[in-house]
């Protein structure tokens, strides 16, 4: 069932999705100013663009990359070729970077919703922070300060150091678009109500909740204008770029980066998985208060039956950790003590005394800390932080400053939260549900079960009970599981083992997964557990057979995209998108025809249209990096990809220019020159292009990214132009005299411009009309 | 559907190319490549070296020797390629553009019939959809491909021909043969 190839369809999101788009977006002055060349770059503003700014200056950043031959001893016969992708990540080709594999592992971390009564985020918003507690605590919980230890499902222990938690809002995923209709009335009435209390400055607030494919790549456009606009002098960095021109070629743009991110950043809270479920929650309140406990309960009935209630498919029994807030100066330590003496009496082991100091730090302060970037925020949320950075005149910074005392508590805080209560608890509940639901449901009895709900004649006495449609427990007509149902339960060990990095468990689980979704028809479930089977099963760093991969994970990916895209009414195409990127990426990580497919998935994305212009130029070049990887093998290079390489390269610098980003489209073109370039050192000289045509399309591509840069750069006016075409027309005059087409560039600058080469082509190919002898050899 | 056949040096540089339409079922051979397709075709090709070269040296689907004819090798976006390799390693390269209708995105076209080589065996369904491995498609193909090959042997066998120094090949001949084989079979 492939999707016809022709006529890429649009992305065809819901139309709720339209209306996530901040609305203020085109009417704020922020709009006029996009569309000026020169754009007000203040440092605060810079700040923002850091995570992509590095592009501006030398792409030798991305350091590791040398890369070095790779000698693989015989010829393609030999056992070595039949290696193909089965290569590991942690036998990395030469030249990559797992920078995306980490990044993956780091988007799925459990999410630990907070709440806080009104007097703590009183106290917070006096610090400085609007958004209260939860501000506060967020970029520190991103990644857990020192090194986090999870026992898996054999009872092995390993350690990371990048673990982390995403601090959510209380009922921040809901009423997601995806998730339609059903949730919107429960949506709307329980964000008034928490917004009734608060003094919201201004009407729209930006969601803190992801998939919305639309805004991540206006995001991305924003990143992208930043840098056209501001790269800071060109000039030296041609001549590094020259320097460097042994390069990194399979570097990743930071924008490519941004995009995956921002692709993962923000999961909604949907029946269908369970990474964006509240694994715990943080209750905290103010010493001030007059009853810190009534307090506690009040708000802990509000999360299980108040306003606060999440939907029947998200488990309401998670974690809760109690805090109490005391404030360092003013507080009364003693009666704080005994508060909390109060309350790990009431609520056993998970509470914590946290400390903050009053008062509003100031930069200038000596020992003040900048309240640090939130890496993983929403789309939304980055763009929304833009638009008000971009509109204030103010050239200071706005970010609150904490004075050392509070970081050194809260990340004290947030690493007893983390390694002492939430993973101990998620390794229980792993190996509780695993012995309890998971071996059952495996074993013989298990097995039994299985079919007799398929045939009713042997579970006929069960079935005559429960609805007339079916007898499993997937209400089709709500569309999710009872978060107590059997396979909700294993979708929740699966994702925990997933999150907490144990993925053989977490595959054999999606794998059982797969099988009872599939039989329910609960079809995006079933997406659900076979995108996750697969990149549960490309994570690992260990070898994967190559027939595995082809038969197993292929299809995987497949079903996800397919089911996640065609079936009727459950269009989730932001899902469907990450599938295929997250594959596409763990894919290419493993090199070989591994590499391939990758390549080939992310033609899919674009085929599928799952994403806007910008994104399937980010994706076009990613093909090109896929392909770049697979290296080949022997003196000849058998089996490398590097005309693949280039021709998807030469398509990215098309998609770039015609997205007027004239520095990622000379980039991709220059990546395409120095792969089609390499192949002379086979052994003979190949001085330009093997077709003519091919030849002037690339020259004339060349110049004109060239005049777009130009007027990028402002030359708009006439004199300008007429440098333009000055260099131009010099430029083709002398167009026969130089070899070397990166060097053209110097035309900028007035040099005698040095030229394309389409004099010393390859053997000229018929040209009719210079030829006036006929070799009839007949 | 358009054809654009083009003959690789074993140095990977183009000897020859021609393009055309097919000839079949009404159609008037002339190709009817928009002008981003041309300018890309080359690129295409160029690529599908690439996958030649692995078809070529990687392990033998057929028993017994290697063949000459590899079929299709190689797809890129809405472009289908098929290769035929010569003893001496050139490779003669068909990339074939179905014609929108017949890749399935829309429903066919009322009353156009496929060619053959768009797969005569669905010609009853009114949307018959492009296969380049249908076996009427690469039996049209190979057909085309061995009369190329005798026209080719031929003029290299002409001693002013330096097919080793990547002549170009330039006679109105062969290029007559290649348009006839052409019309005949595809």
């Amino acid at each position: 069932m492939n999707p016809p190839d022709g006529a890429p369809r649009p992305p065809t999101y819901p139309s709720q999705l339209e209306s996530m788009v901040l609305p203020k977006q085109r009417a704020s002055p922020a709009s006029s100013l996009a569309s000026l060349p020169y754009r007000t770059s203040n440092p605060s503003l810079h700040k923002l663009f850091e995570s992509t700014a590095s592009l501006s200056g030398s792409r030798a950043s991305s350091g590791t990359a040398t890369p070095t031959a790779s000698v693989v001893p015989g010829s393609v016969f030999s056992p070595g070729s039949r290696q193909n992708g089965t290569g590991t990540p942690v036998a990395l080709p030469p030249g990559v970077s797992d920078e995306h594999r980490i990044l993956i592992q780091r988007a799925f971390v459990p999410h630990v919703a907070v709440l806080a009564d009104a007097e703590t985020e009183q106290f917070i918003r006096g610090k400085g922070l609007e958004g209260g507690l939860l501000q506060l605590l967020r970029p520190f919980g991103e990644s857990v300060p020192g090194k986090v230890t999870i026992r898996d499902s054999v009872g092995a222990g390993r350690s990371y150091d990048d673990f982390g938690v995403r601090f959510v809002g209380a009922n921040d995923g809901l009423g997601l678009p995806l998730s339609a209709g059903r949730n919107s009335g429960l949506r709307v009435s329980t964000e008034t109500s928490r917004d009734g209390g608060r003094v919201s400055s201004s009407s729209i607030r930006p969601r803190r909740v992801g998939g919305d494919v639309a805004q991540i790549e206006e995001l991305v456009d924003r990143h992208l204008q930043y840098s056209e606009f501001n790269a800071h002098d060109p000039m030296p960095d041609y001549f590094d770029q020259r320097e460097a021109s042994a390069p990194s070629d399979s570097s990743s743009s930071p924008f490519y980066t941004l995009f995956l991110k921002r692709l993962l950043s923000g999961l909604p809270l949907v029946p269908h998985e369970t990474f964006a479920h509240p694994v715990a929650s943080v209750i905290a309140v103010s010493s001030q208060s007059p009853d810190p406990i009534e307090e506690l309960r009040s708000l802990y009935s509000r999360q299980t039956t108040g306003d606060l209630r999440l939907p029947p498919w998200v488990e309401n029994q998670y974690l809760r950790y109690y805090v109490l807030v005391d404030d360092e100066e003013t507080g009364d330590i003693a009666k704080s003590k005994q508060t909390f003496d109060a309350m790990k009496r009431h609520f056993g082991l998970h509470c914590h005394l946290l400390r903050l100091k009053r008062q509003q730090c100031i930069p200038s302060d000596d020992d003040s800390v900048r309240l640090p970037t939130c890496e993983w925020m929403s789309a939304s949320e980055e763009l929304a932080e833009i638009q008000k950075r971009e509109t204030t005149d103010d050239i200071t910074d706005p970010t609150p400053y904490l004075p050392d005392s509070d970081v050194t508590a809260i990340k004290t805080f947030i690493r007893e939260l983390v390694a002492q209560s939430i993973i101990p608890n998620m390794e229980r509940h792993t190996a509780q549900w695993n012995e309890q639901v998971l071996s059952r449901r495996r074993g013989m009895a298990g097995r039994f079960m299985s079919i007799s709900k398929r045939w009713t004649p042997f579970g006929g006495g069960r079935s005559s009970s429960s609805s007339a449609s079916s007898n499993s427990n997937y209400d089709s007509n709500q569309g999710f599981y009872r978060n107590d149902a059997p396979e909700a339960l294993m979708r929740k060990l699966a994702d925990y083992s997933f999150m907490l990095r144990d993925y053989k468990l977490a595959l054999s689980t999606y794998d059982v997964l797969r099988s009872d979704f599939n039989n329910d028809k609960a079809w995006r479930h079933y997406a659900g557990a076979v995108e996750m089977a697969a990149l549960s099963a490309l994570m690992p760093t260990d070898r994967l057979p190559s027939k595995t991969r082809v038969d197993s994970i292929d299809t995987w990916i497949e079903a996800a995209s397919y089911n996640y895209t065609n079936r009727q009414q459950m269009n989730t195409p932001y899902y469907a998108l990450r599938s295929l990127a997250c594959s596409v990426e763990l894919l290419r990580l493993r090199g070989g025809s591994a590499a391939d497919d990758g390549a080939r998935w992310s033609s899919r994305i674009l085929e599928l249209g799952l994403v806007g212009p910008v994104g399937s130029a980010l994706f076009t070049e990613r093909a090109s990096a896929c392909y770049v990887v697979r290296s080949g093998i022997g003196s000849m290079r058998l089996g490398s990809r590097r005309r693949k390489a280039a021709l998807w390269s030469v398509r990215a610098a098309e998609s770039w220019y015609r997205l007027d980003k004239a520095l990622q489209a000379e980039k991709c073109l220059d990546t395409a020159l120095r792969l089609y370039g390499s192949q002379a050192d086979a052994g003979e000289v190949v001085k330009g292009l093997p077709f003519p045509e091919m030849q002037a399309f690339i020259d004339e591509l060349r110049q004109q990214i060239l005049g777009l840069r130009l007027a990028n750069r402002g030359f708009d006016d006439e004199q300008n132009e007429n440098d333009v075409e000055d260099s131009l027309v010099v430029e083709e005059a002398t167009e026969t005299l130089d070899t070397n087409p990166r060097i053209h560039r110097k035309s900028l600058i007035g040099a005698a411009p040095p030229l394309m080469d389409v004099g010393p082509l390859s053997p000229t190919l018929e040209r009719g009309e210079e030829i006036k002898k006929d070799d009839q050899f007949e | 559907m358009s054809y654009n056949f083009t003959i690789m040096s074993p140095t990977d540089t183009p000897l020859f190319t021609h393009e055309f339409g097919t000839s079949r079922s009404g159609g008037d051979g002339i190709a009817r490549f928009t002008t981003s397709e041309r300018s890309l075709n080359p690129f295409i090709l160029h690529s599908a070296l690439d996958v030649v070269e692995e078809v070529q040296w990687g392990p033998s689907t057929s028993s017994g020797s290697a063949p000459m004819y590899l079929r299709h090798i190689d797809k890129y976006a809405n472009s289908y390629i098929s290769c035929w390799m010569t003893g001496g390693n050139v490779r003669f390269l068909l990339l074939t553009r179905p014609r929108d209708e017949a890749l399935g995105g829309t429903a066919g076209g009322g009353g156009v019939r496929g060619s053959l080589a768009g797969g005569r065996s669905g010609l009853a369904g009114a949307g018959q959809v492009y296969s380049p491995t249908n076996a009427a498609t690469e039996e049209a193909v190979k057909n085309f491909f061995v009369d190329v090959y005798e026209a080719w042997v031929k003029t290299i066998m002409n001693p002013f021909f330096h097919v080793a120094s990547g002549d170009v090949v330039k006679s109105p001949v062969f290029r007559a043969r290649v348009a006839a084989a052409a019309k005949k079979y595809l």
